[in-house]
């Protein structure tokens, strides 16, 4: 049953890889084409030569041999070539994607552990004074622009603690490039841009939190454990919180595309060296294969993601598998 | 002492009934309930009034703040707020105060623009994918989960090198991909609607399907489009920021509240405050059009009845 | 009169709510004994639900007990600290609920939520408590019992929940078990189960029952005396059998009058009550009952009638059977179309 239910899945997404390859590759083809870096400004080659280098790498062929290589390409794990200095665009996925991760990993860790006492909280005290604090607060943080709020944080933190001779965290980089990169030295350098992109997540999962707490805490189990005579602290902790909890890991789930992607603007503003930040630089160099190259692959990591998912839920719920 | 039933009254006067609330219908009591909600109602007026501003702009610079928002002037650059610039002053003299306000009409035209784009697109996409069905909707669906496979922000850098960005351009290429999370939204409405007993018995009555579309399923499919744009306006506000704060959007010297922040990095160490207006002012838009769009969504989402 | 095992005096539990103070339950007495089965019978809004979460003290917000008192074993509930109630709860006076598919936790295996109040109560350790259930769900007649306590609330059925239900109520062995409408939401031949079980349970235990229902049949079938509700008040009690043969309230009366009979010509009009039930925020002068009584006369609408003895064994709050009018002559006499006056 899940053996069939995979396959259905996987057949499903083949349409999306393709569509996904097709459309990076009429991109690049539009923009950067039969575009080989410093063919045509050297001086010492002749129109035949350049024609013969050409037809060596493939360049003239018809357009659907040229997407046939590029999808094979990828299968193999090549991405492209950069337009600047030919460099693979794999090398740099590479180089760059953990610092990405440690950063958004670490956002979504954060996000998860404060949002649920926050949501809880906000449950049990329903219309309280704490409650309509942090029901502001969620709101205000869902409206404040990541980058204004790093450049907010960069000055306070970097800019005045130093002014007024307090000790101060650092204002970019993901370590320091002389007697630092040990670990200490990194969390000083990931607190800032992780505080700030989990703010955003913080704010929404919170609110999700408290409202799925309170609605679980009017279903007729909790009125049951209540007449089992149970204290309400174990109501809440053992009772409610194990059943608000499941919709917050289909949330959470959603986010797993952000992953690789959603650090960008805050790679930028803290220069973080991520992937985020590599295509922003890229792009302002316009680069295009490069960018397409990383759209590709983040692109591709997203269906993968979602399938993987799917069949998670159905391997962990048995009543998904005859959908 | 009663002794027998012949001295009761079998009475069959009715208990009196109240007389019923006058029917209402569905846009009337949305409209009440939204206009009850007095911070919606306040948010919306702010937003309302941003618009205007934007749309002013040259009378209000011309009027009130005789400032030219282009005008470099060295002599006074840097300034804290003060008489002769009422928010100060940027790093070539320019006036914050009228950057702001003709920053508006950038923040606000991609805004507007763009939520109308996407509910055109996506409701267009929706209607046809779920009414139709079959294969025109697995082609169309298909198309939808592709171009919802890229993540946003890569998807936005990379078109905004291919194009030269102005107002139009931000709104279509922001729009590229929100249409899909509309269309999916609308195609869901579609599907549970199209089943319902009226519809079956509009169509036994011989009603032809542009009928049945136009007249049946978008009065019903438009409440939650309602909700999704004004919840989306917030969101797309602060992505067109950021696209300009990176470069990549709207360039200098036309002000934009993204734009304005980009070399606040350069100058922080002692002109901090230039960071603080162009974001306050992003802050306070979308967090009024966040506000007023769950006002909305509280008074006319049919799903929370 | 010697001390009852559990006894309400004069209870009145309010909802202050937006649209007006809704008395939900407007000054309720009754007592069972051990062993006894009583059963509460009445309408939706009648107050029997919420009569007996005042009991437990599990009232949803904005509710809260005005007044009155409930006495266990001599002990007020109704000024005890929440510590105290929360002994009693589920270890002297246990509750079973309508549906048990929502009235179990979902993502907590059914041995493991069974067992739970032996070790709340009790100190069993887990090893313990388990093998408890599984002899609980021997004794309520759940198949496979040591199979079945490692399920999950949805992979019973709704027969099998509810036995669940109540070999939850019945681990710590409690005084009384309170049932608020146990079978409504199961199939009528699983509720003919259900009542025998609890009818089984009631013998063998020991255990006082109260049970609340709409259903005239489930009350017939199961409780030795009956207690029927109407706007948060009682109307009538006694015991069952007189009740039903000799009803001395009119509403009561007319509840049994409209139980459609195949007996009847096929031609004869179905017996409903007339008017709308009350609405408890605004409940009329004199009689709640008075608006629909086919029997009222002028006092009913200025003087509420207080429950009083009417007979050996029944009570009523009505003034025309309290003056000695009997509502079974009035159905006889009304039928041949003439007075015998």
């Amino acid at each position: 049953m899940l053996a069939k239910y995979t396959v259905r899945r996987v057949l499903a997404s083949i349409p999306v890889v393709l569509g996904v390859t097709v459309l990076t590759f009429l991109v690049m083809h539009a923009t950067a084409g039969s575009y080989v870096p410093g063919l045509d400004l050297n001086p010492y080659l002749k129109p035949a030569d350049i024609a013969r280098i050409r037809s060596n790498l493939g360049l003239d062929r018809p357009l659907y041999v040229q997407y046939g290589t590029w999808l094979i390409g990828i299968a193999h794990g090549d991405f492209g070539r950069s337009l600047l200095d030919g460099s693979p665009v794999m090398s740099h996925i590479v180089e760059r994607l953990p610092n990405t991760l440690e950063l958004t990993v670490t956002a979504i860790l954060l996000g998860v552990a404060l949002s649920i006492p926050l949501g809880v909280t906000g449950a049990l005290r329903r219309g309280g004074k704490i409650d309509n604090l942090f029901t502001l607060l969620s709101t205000a943080g869902f409206a404040i622009p990541q980058f204004w709020l790093g450049l907010i944080l960069i000055l306070f933190f970097s800019v005045q603690l130093h002014a007024w001779r307090l000790p101060w965290l650092p204002s970019g980089g993901a370590f320091s490039s002389f007697n630092g990169g040990d670990v200490m030295d990194r969390l000083e350098h990931l607190v800032l841009p992780a505080t700030v992109l989990s703010f955003f997540y913080l704010s929404v999962w919170s609110r999700f939190v408290r409202s799925s707490m309170v609605e679980v805490l009017s279903q007729d189990y909790v009125r049951t454990a209540r007449a089992k005579g149970m204290p309400e602290r174990r109501v809440v902790y053992v009772h409610a919180l194990r059943n608000a909890v499941v919709p917050l890991v289909t949330l959470v789930g959603l986010e797993l595309p952000a992953l690789v992607s959603g650090g960008l603007v805050v790679e930028v503003v803290f220069g973080w060296p991520g992937i985020g930040r590599l295509a922003f630089e890229r792009a302002t160099q316009y680069d295009y294969t490069t960018v397409m190259g990383i759209t590709t692959f983040a692109a591709l990591l997203v269906v993968f993601g979602n399938l993987l998912a799917d069949v998670l839920y159905a391997w962990l719920d048995p009543r998904i598998r005859y959908a | 002492m009663i002794e027998s039933t012949a001295d009761y009254e079998l009475a069959p006067d009715r208990q009196e009934i109240r007389p019923s609330r006058p029917a209402q219908s569905y846009w009337s009591e949305s409209w009440e309930r939204l206009r009850r909600n007095r911070l919606g109602v306040a948010a919306g007026t702010l937003i309302a009034l941003l618009a205007l501003m934007a749309v002013a702009a040259p009378v209000l610079q011309a009027l009130v703040t005789h400032q030219d928002p282009s005008r470099q002037d060295l002599g006074t650059n840097f300034d804290l707020p003060g008489r002769a610039h009422w928010l100060g002053s940027d790093e070539l003299g320019r006036d914050t105060l009228t950057r702001l306000i003709y920053g508006a009409r950038i923040s606000l035209g991609v805004g507007f623009l763009t939520v109308a784009i996407q509910l055109t697109v996506g409701a267009a996409t929706g209607l046809a994918s779920g009414y139709y069905g079959g294969v025109l909707d697995d082609v169309l669906m298909r198309i939808v989960d592709v171009v919802l496979a890229f993540p946003p922000i890569f998807l936005f850098i990379g078109m905004s090198i291919l194009f030269r960005p102005s107002t139009v351009t931000l709104s279509l290429i922001i729009a590229s991909v929100g249409w899909g999370v509309v269309a999916r939204l609308v195609r869901g409405e579609v599907l549970s609607i199209k089943n319902r007993d009226f519809m079956l018995a509009t169509r036994s009555i011989g009603a032809r399907d542009a009928r049945l579309i136009l007249g049946h399923l978008v009065p019903n499919v438009l409440p939650v489009m309602i909700v999704a744009a004004s919840l989306a306006l917030g969101q797309i506000i602060l992505i067109e920021a950021a696209l300009d704060f990176l470069g990549l959007g709207i360039q200098p010297p036309t002000p934009s509240w993204g734009n304005m922040l980009t070399n606040a990095q350069t100058y922080f160490v002692h002109s901090g405050w230039l960071v603080i207006f162009p974001g306050l002012t992003i802050f306070v838009t979308v967090l009024a059009a966040n506000l007023f769009g769950n006002a909305v969504r509280d008074a006319y989402d049919p799903r929370l009845r | 009169m010697a001390d009852h095992l559990l006894e309400v005096r004069g209870l009145k539990t309010q909802f202050p709510t937006k649209d007006g103070l809704v008395r939900a339950v407007d000054g309720v007495d009754f007592h069972v004994d051990p062993g006894e089965t009583l059963g509460i019978v009445g309408e939706s809004g009648s107050g029997k639900s919420m009569t007996v979460l005042s009991i437990m003290r599990l009232l949803p917000r904005p509710g809260r007990v005005v007044a009155g008192q409930v006495l266990y074993r001599g002990r007020d509930l109704v000024k005890a600290s929440e510590a105290e109630m929360q002994e009693v709860r589920g270890e002297e006076i246990a509750m079973i609920f309508q549906d048990p598919m929502t009235s179990l936790n979902p993502v907590y295996r059914s041995g493991w939520q069974v067992g739970e109040p032996l070790r709340l109560h009790k100190g069993f350790k887990l090893a313990a408590s388990l093998r408890e259930a599984v002899a609980m769900f021997g004794k309520v007649g759940i198949p496979e019992p040591a199979k079945r306590i490692e399920n999950y609330p949805h992979e019973f059925s709704g027969g099998m929940r509810q036995r669940a239900m109540i070999a939850m109520g019945l681990t710590t062995a409690p005084s009384v078990l309170i049932a608020d409408e146990p079978t409504t939401a199961l199939d009528v031949t699983i509720q003919a189960q259900i009542l025998e079980l609890l009818k089984d349970v009631n013998r063998e235990f020991g255990t006082a029952t109260v049970l609340i229902t709409h259903n005239l049949g489930v009350v017939a079938g199961m409780c030795e005396r009956v207690m029927v509700m109407y706007a948060g008040r009682v109307v009538e009690e006694g015991p069952t059998e007189d009740v039903f043969a000799d009803p001395r309230h009119p509403y009561t009366w007319a509840l049994l009058q409209s139980i459609p009979r195949l007996d009847a010509d096929a031609h004869e009009p179905l017996r409903a009550i007339e008017g709308m039930p009350p609405d408890l925020s605004s409940l009329p002068d004199g009689c709640a009952f008075h608006p629909r009584c086919p029997f009222r006369v002028d006092r009913c609408l200025h003087d509420t009638p207080p429950l009083e003895w009417v007979g050996q064994t029944q009570r009523s709050a009505c003034w025309v059977t309290q003056g000695g009018a009997d509502l079974n002559a009035a159905t006889a006499r009304g039928e041949e179309g003439e007075s015998r006056v």
